[in-house]
């Protein structure tokens, strides 16, 4: 096995690692909080503090 | 596991219903490099079509030309984005100014023209890879597993904050520019022992005029992307000092970028050859004879378009997670991750979406589909300048940057746009005609269908007294 | 004005959206591709014989295609005498600009529609 073919599979590898790296912590991610809370975000709440307009 | 505060108003300063929102760490290096990181790769590949469609000073009048349209573009943004501070970007601001279905257009554009680009990207690193393993005697190497790993690369990097992810954006974008200057330099135009012969290889337009115009279509290469410093808005720490900033700084380093690659490239290869190489650059630092040259521009090429990949992901599930959040989408894409505060529900999705253009749809497809979308967007921001400030006059809202001459620079854009219409209708005009009728049915769909999820006046996040006129 | 008070989108619902909407952007890239109307590609000229001279090629230029690999004119002359064909037909102009301008019309008078509706929720309720 040639240090090429050699990098292919590390790189099939590698990407299956990362698959499972995020697909692992999405599902705790989902599992743990409320949908409430991770769909909490609003547009323009920093703003409304930081700015005055007018 | 650590787990943050997430509830805690003090921890960013936000209050309100959003418990778990994005989170202001970046600056405006972070700007310019995602801006610069997403255009960077058009140097390394594909600008060089533009020789190809009108001869090598077609290429440099529509590198100029495309570079004022790009310019226009930067000082729009900057003026509309330093106001309108979210995440979303173009999004936002039509959403704000032009109307929700403008809005829910422009959001469309945003994540096809960074997906595409990305599937684009991850494609050029597979046969850069092809490549390097045939020059070091290894014929046939398969390219899939490496485009599918740059993919999940990055996307796991951009799940995990974006603070790390535009740190690694920076870096890499820095010495991809670097090494365009040190071939500049390599090539040392100034002494007689120059490789550079533009006396001799410099020919005539060899389609004329038309051809001109024809070049304008891949001259939005050398800059296609900048706009999406914008989507960082909701992220930076300063968005009215930092967006301008890193945007104009951005495009500036670009034009230099451009104007030096045509420089060496066209004085060191017939432009019959230049008009349909693969990797120009690269091909470039061949032609001096240097080794270290070839390896630097060979990592150039490599990092170009990791870093533009890195900055489409971001850009792209920006804009998809804005539209979640608004219910222009599923609501279900608008969450955040409450530890690495990212949209990392859009960032999952679009990665078999890339994946699947990357290694099933041909490239030159692919490009234009991005082209495309990015000249829709183009024709939309010189509208939305103008009702922008006749909605809102000046002095009537606070705004971080005033771009100078106001309409000047919305018209040029207008003209230009017009013009890239035609160049791309030479060459594509049933794409374009596809890529329309795709628009106008997925908009027909928005405005019967989508729109009724759709909270009213919730959309108008903006502290801004009633528009003129309404 | 009266609120505007939206349905709740059920999961399913939100699902089916998707779909659709990943079906007409397949659709976009893939049908100009099937029904075989993608882009034009550039053409050669080839001449029998080819000289680098006939090919108006100067003496840099061969040094430079014999550096990146043709070492002959035979070679290099499908690269050298490929070009673009850039005719068009003035109703296919006229289609396209039909196309692109119908689009934003239509596009910034729908906004404007929603947009007011926007804005008198908005405004109207202070």
């Amino acid at each position: 096995m040639d240090v090429w073919t050699f990098l292919e599979v590390a790189a099939w590898a590698l990407s299956a690692l990362f698959a499972v790296l995020i697909i692992a912590d999405w599902i705790r991610i989902d599992s743990t909080y409320d949908e409430d809370v991770l769909t909490s975000s609003r547009e323009g709440e920093i703003e409304a503090l930081t700015e005055e307009h007018r | 596991m650590a787990q943050t505060d997430i509830a805690s108003p003090v921890a960013d300063g936000m209050v309100h219903a959003t418990k778990v929102g994005l989170v202001r760490v970046l600056g405006p290096a972070h700007v310019w490099a995602l801006g610069v990181g997403i255009v960077l790769v058009g140097e390394y590949m594909g600008w060089n079509f533009a020789v190809g469609k009108g001869g090598a000073y077609a290429a440099l009048i529509a590198c100029w030309f495309a570079g004022l349209l790009y310019s226009c573009v930067a000082m729009i943004d900057s003026e509309v984005t330093s106001t309108v501070a979210a995440a979303g970007g173009q999004y936002t601001q039509a959403k704000h100014i032009v109307g929700p279905l403008m809005a829910f257009n422009v959001g469309l554009y945003l994540v096809f023209a960074y997906t595409m680009l990305e599937a684009a990207n991850a494609l050029t690193v597979g046969f850069l890879m092809e490549t390097v393993a045939a020059m070091a005697g290894h014929e046939g190497l398969n390219p899939q597993p490496f485009i599918v790993l740059s993919i999940l690369f990055l996307a796991w990097l951009n799940y995990r904050g974006v603070l790390a992810t535009l740190n690694f954006s920076l870096v890499i974008t820095a010495v991809a520019f670097v090494a365009i200057l040190i071939l500049f330099l390599g090539t040392a135009p100034w002494s007689d022992a120059t490789p550079l012969r533009h006396a001799e290889l410099m020919t005539d337009l060899p389609y004329g005029w038309l051809g001109v115009l024809a070049a304008m279509h891949f001259g939005l290469w050398y800059y296609l992307g900048i706009e999406g410093t914008c989507q960082a808005a909701e992220e930076v720490r300063s968005p009215a000092r930092s967006l301008p900033f890193g945007t104009l700084a951005g495009i500036m380093t670009l034009v230099i970028a451009a104007t030096l690659t045509w420089y060496v490239c066209v004085g060191l290869m017939p432009w019959e050859y230049l008009g349909q190489s693969g990797v120009p650059l690269f091909d470039a630092a061949r032609m001096t004879g240097s080794t270290a040259l070839l390896v630097l521009l060979g990592v150039g090429t490599l990092f170009a378009t990791l870093a533009s990949a890195n900055g489409c992901i971001n850009d792209a599930s920006r804009a998809w997670f804005s539209m979640g959040r608004d219910h222009y989408l599923p609501a279900w894409f608008g969450a955040v991750h409450p530890v690495y505060r990212t949209p990392y529900r859009s960032i999952i999705f679009l990665v078999p979406i890339a994946l699947v253009f990357a290694l099933g749809a041909p490239l030159d497809q692919v490009v234009t589909f991005s082209i495309l979308s990015g000249l829709l967007g183009y024709t939309f921001m010189p509208f939305n300048m103008i009702m922008f400030r006749r909605k809102w006059p000046l002095g009537s809202i606070k705004r971080g940057y005033v771009h100078p001459m106001h309409p000047v620079p919305a018209i040029v854009l207008i003209l230009l746009c017009a013009v890239t219409f035609f160049a791309v209708f030479l060459g594509y005009g049933t794409q374009l005609i596809a890529m329309v009728v795709f628009y106008i049915v997925a908009s027909l769909w928005f405005h019967l269908r989508r729109y009724r999820y759709v909270k009213r006046a919730d959309q108008f996040t903006m502290p801004w007294p009633k528009p003129q006129g309404y | 004005m009266a609120r505007y008070r939206p349905p709740a989108q059920s999961k399913l619902g939100q699902i089916v959206d998707v779909i659709v909407l990943l079906a007409l952007t397949f659709g976009a890239l893939y049908l100009p591709l099937y029904m075989g109307l993608a882009g034009r590609t550039a053409s050669p000229s080839p001449q029998e014989n080819p000289t680098w001279e006939s090919l108006g090629q100067n003496e840099a230029m061969v040094e430079r295609w014999n550096a990146l690999g043709y070492a002959d004119p035979t070679a290099a002359q499908d690269i050298i005498t490929s070009r673009f064909d850039y005719s068009f037909g003035a109703l296919s102009l006229i289609v396209m600009v039909v196309v692109v301008v119908g689009y934003f019309v239509l596009m910034f008078r729908l906004s404007d529609r929603e947009y007011r509706e926007v804005i008198a929720e908005k405004f109207g309720r202070e």
